[in-house]
C-alpha cells in the first residue's frame, strides 16, 4: 500500500471515529421546528417596491428605470453600449466556461438578468442559468442587473421558498457593489468584485 | 504566559488607542441595534435559529452523513479530519495531488484554529489571505484580533505605512479608498494566478450538500471561480438541515455582525465548476468531545457573528489579543476552556457577567451563564491559581458568617477612611489597580436600618 492510500484510509477511519463520537456524546433528540412563519401581514406590491429600492440604495447600489415608452433593448444600447450583455445568446456562447481568465480580466461592464429581488435587504438572486461563466459577475468592473419589477419578494424566507438548491451548481445573492470597511471602519466600494452595481427595473 | 488581566493592562496603557477601539466597536454594536430593531420578528427569529441549532446538535451524525451523501452525488470530494494535524495534512495532500503552488484563502476561523497557513508555509507553499483585513494582518504577521473585523485594532496610518512597504503605495498616504484600490490590484493578480482557492463555510445545508459563504468583498467568489480547484473547510457544527433554514440564518447573521441587512454576497456552492474540482473538508478538532459536555454544548450553536465581542465592555477595553486564543471575546472565553481548562481558566473572569453578550447573541447561546458555570467547575477542580483560591476561600468564609461579615465591613470602612492611601492601594490589592474604591459611608445598611427602621416603627 503506498503512502497516499494510507492517508486516505486514515481519513475514512476518521469519518467513522467522528460519527461514533458524536453518537456517544449527542444529547437526546430535540425536534426540528416547522417552517418559520413570523410576520404574516400582507404587503402590497407598492410597499415591496419602495422597500426594495430603499434597501438597494442603502447597500450602495444604483437604480435605473427606462421610462414606459422606451423599451429595454434601446435603453441598454443607449446607456451601456460597451457592455457584455449576457442576455444575448451569442455573447453567452463567447463567454462560456472555456474563456481564459486573461480575457475575462478585461471585462468592463456586464449585463445579467436577475431572477428576483428581496425587499428587506436588496439582495438579488442569480444562478448558473443567468451567466455562462461563474467568474463573470465578480470579475466585472461594473455589474448591471436587469430585474422585472414584478419579481420582488418580501424577505429571505420568501426568497428561499423560490429557490431549489438541487437545481443549481452555484447560485448567489448579490445586494450591492463589493465593499469593505477593513481599514478603520471606513466604507469603501470596490474591494474585489464589481465597483458599481446598477439595477435596471423593467416592466 | 501572561494571562488576560496582564495583557489587558498592557493594552490599556495606551489610553488613547484603547478609547478609540472602544468607540469603534461600540459604533458597530449600535449599527447592530438599528438593524435588529428594524425586524419586527427579531426575537422569534432568534428562537427559531436556536431551536434549529439544538435539533442539529441532537442529530448531528445523521445530518453529516446526509450532507456527505448529497455532496458526493453533486460530484464533490468529501474529506474528514479528526484534528488540526489531520486537517492540515489533508489540505497538503490535496495541494500535492494537484501539484499546486499558489493558494488563495478567504476568511476561515477554522483554518486559524488549525494553524493552516503556518503549516503550509513550512512546506514551502504560499497562502495568500484575500480578505482585506486578513491580508493586512498577514503582512504584519499577526493573528486576527476580531473574528469579523480582523484588523479593527489598526489605524489607517499603520495600514498606510504597511502598504507603502509591501505594495509600494505612496509614502504618507493613508486614505482608505486609495489603500483599498492598491490591495484590489495586488490581490486581483493573486486570484488569477492561484491554483487552489480555500474558503471557510458559514452554513452547510444537509439536504442538498450545499455550502454557503457570506462576504462583503467578494473575495471568496473571486478565489473559488478563478482557481481550478476549490476547497471548503467546515467544522462539524456548521450543518443546517434545510434550504429554508438559510432564510432564518441569513436574516440574523449580517445584522448581528455589522448591522447590514445582508452581506453583499451570499454564495451557494453545490457543484464543481465545469472542468474544475471541489472538495469539502469536514473537521472535528475537539467538537465531538465538546458535544458531550452537557453544561457547555450550547456554545456549539455559535454562528461566529462577533456581536458578543462588540457589545462586551471587557472586550472593548482589553482588545482581541488580550485573550490569547484564536476566538477572543465572550464566546472565545467559553470555547477556550473546553480544550484548555487550566491554561484558559482566567478567561472566564474576563467578564463582568453583565449578560449583554447573551442578549445580542442571534442563536441564544447563554454566554454569560456559561462563563459563570465555567468558574464554578474550574473552582471545583481546584484549577485556579493559588492566590485566587486562597482569597476566594477567605471571601467565602467571611460572606458565610454573620459576625465576620459585620466585623469586616466595619473594619474596611474604618481602614478606608483612616489608613494612608498607599496602604490600601498596594500591590496585593489587585482590585485597586485599575479602580478607585467608593466613598465610605458612615455606617453599613444593616446599621442604618437598625437605627432608622426602629425610629420609623416608633412613629
Amino acid at each position: 500500500m503506498n503512502g497516499k492510500d494510507n492517508k486516505q484510509n486514515t481519513e475514512m477511519g476518521s469519518r467513522q471515529t467522528i460519527i461514533e463520537r458524536i453518537r456517544q456524546n449527542k444529547p437526546e433528540t430535540k425536534p426540528l421546528p416547522g417552517s418559520f412563519t413570523g410576520n404574516q401581514e400582507p404587503v402590497s406590491k407598492e410597499q415591496l417596491s419602495v422597500c426594495f429600492r430603499e434597501s438597494l440604495i442603502k447597500a450602495g447600489a444604483e437604480i435605473a428605470e427606462p421610462d414606459g415608452n422606451e423599451g429595454l433593448e434601446p435603453y441598454k444600447e443607449k446607456h451601456f453600449p460597451e457592455a457584455v450583455d449576457l442576455t444575448d445568446t451569442a455573447v453567452r456562447k463567447k463567454y462560456s466556461s472555456e474563456i481564459s481568465k486573461k480575457e475575462l480580466e478585461k471585462t468592463g461592464t456586464v449585463i445579467i438578468e436577475g431572477q428576483f429581488g428581496v425587499a428587506e435587504n436588496g439582495a438579488i438572486w442569480l444562478d448558473e442559468t443567468n451567466f455562462p461563466n461563474r467568474l463573470l459577475p465578480f470579475i466585472a468592473e461594473r455589474l448591471i442587473i436587469l430585474l422585472n419589477k414584478e419579481n420582488i419578494v418580501s424577505n429571505m424566507h420568501g426568497a428561499y421558498r423560490k429557490i431549489d438548491l438541487r437545481n443549481t451548481g452555484f447560485g448567489v445573492f448579490i445586494s450591492g457593489p463589493s465593499k469593505t470597511a477593513d481599514i478603520e471602519q471606513s466604507l469603501v466600494y470596490g474591494a474585489h468584485g464589481a465597483k458599481r452595481l446598477t439595477i435596471v427595473l423593467f416592466d | 504566559m501572561k494571562g488576560h488581566a496582564a495583557k489587558a493592562r498592557q493594552f490599556l496603557s495606551d489610553n488613547e488607542r484603547a478609547d478609540w477601539q472602544d468607540k469603534a466597536l461600540w459604533a458597530v454594536r449600535q449599527k447592530r441595534d438599528v438593524a435588529a430593531g428594524s425586524v419586527r420578528e427579531w426575537e422569534q427569529l432568534r428562537e427559531q435559529a436556536s431551536q434549529i441549532k439544538e435539533n442539529v446538535l441532537s442529530n448531528l451524525d445523521n445530518y453529516l452523513l446526509q450532507f456527505e451523501q448529497a455532496a458526493i452525488q453533486n460530484g464533490v470530494q468529501v474529506c474528514w479530519a479528526e484534528d488540526d494535524r489531520q486537517f492540515n495534512e489533508t489540505i497538503l495532500r490535496i495541494i500535492r495531488d494537484h501539484q499546486a503552488q499558489k493558494i488563495v484563502k478567504s476568511k476561515s476561523m477554522l483554518t486559524e484554529e488549525c494553524g493552516l497557513n503556518h503549516f503550509l508555509e513550512k512546506e514551502g507553499i504560499e497562502v495568500v489571505d484575500t480578505d482585506l483585513g486578513e491580508r493586512i494582518i498577514q503582512f504584519r504577521n499577526e493573528p486576527p484580533s476580531h473574528i469579523v473585523l480582523p484588523a479593527i485594532h489598526l489605524k489607517r496610518e499603520e495600514v498606510g505605512e504597511l502598504f507603502h512597504e509591501k505594495l509600494h503605495t505612496e509614502k504618507g498616504n493613508s486614505d482608505p479608498t486609495y489603500l483599498t484600490a492598491a490591495a484590489r490590484v495586488h490581490l486581483r493578480e493573486k486570484f488569477l494566478e492561484a491554483d487552489i482557492a480555500i474558503t471557510g463555510v458559514n452554513f452547510a445545508v444537509a439536504e442538498s450538500g450545499t455550502v454557503v459563504v457570506c462576504t462583503n468583498e467578494g473575495n471568496a467568489d473571486m478565489g473559488v471561480h478563478a482557481a481550478p480547484v476549490q476547497i471548503h473547510c467546515m467544522g462539524i457544527e456548521k450543518i443546517i438541515p434545510r434550504t429554508e433554514d438559510l432564510g432564518v440564518f441569513t436574516r440574523l447573521l449580517a445584522r448581528s455582525a455589522t448591522g447590514q441587512a445582508v452581506t453583499t454576497y451570499t454564495s451557494h456552492y453545490r457543484k464543481p465548476k465545469p472542468g474544475g474540482q471541489m472538495y469539502i473538508v469536514i473537521v472535528d478538532n475537539g467538537r465531538s468531545e465538546h458535544l458531550g459536555l452537557s453544561a457547555h454544548r450550547n456554545s456549539l450553536k455559535c454562528i461566529r457573528c462577533g456581536a458578543c465581542m462588540n457589545t462586551c465592555p471587557v472586550y472593548r477595553r482589553s482588545g482581541g489579543y488580550s485573550y490569547g486564543s484564536v476566538i477572543p471575546g465572550p464566546i472565545g472565553s467559553i470555547l477556550a476552556p473546553v480544550k484548555q481548562m487550566k491554561d484558559k481558566q482566567d478567561l472566564t473572569f474576563a467578564s463582568s457577567l453583565c449578560g449583554s453578550c447573551s442578549n445580542v447573541c442571534p442563536v441564544k447561546v447563554d454566554i454569560h451563564s456559561q462563563l459563570y458555570k465555567w468558574r464554578q467547575e474550574i473552582s471545583e477542580k481546584n484549577l485556579f491559581p493559588k492566590a485566587k483560591s486562597y482569597s476566594l476561600s477567605i471571601v467565602g468564609k467571611v460572606l458565610g458568617s454573620n459576625g465576620m461579615y459585620n466585623f469586616s465591613g466595619k473594619a474596611a470602612r474604618w481602614a478606608l477612611k483612616n489608613m494612608p492611601r498607599r496602604l490600601i492601594y498596594n500591590k496585593l490589592n489587585t482590585w485597586g489597580w485599575g479602580r478607585e474604591l467608593p466613598e465610605v459611608p458612615e455606617m453599613s445598611f444593616k446599621e442604618w436600618y437598625k437605627k432608622n427602621g426602629n425610629e420609623r416603627k416608633r412613629q
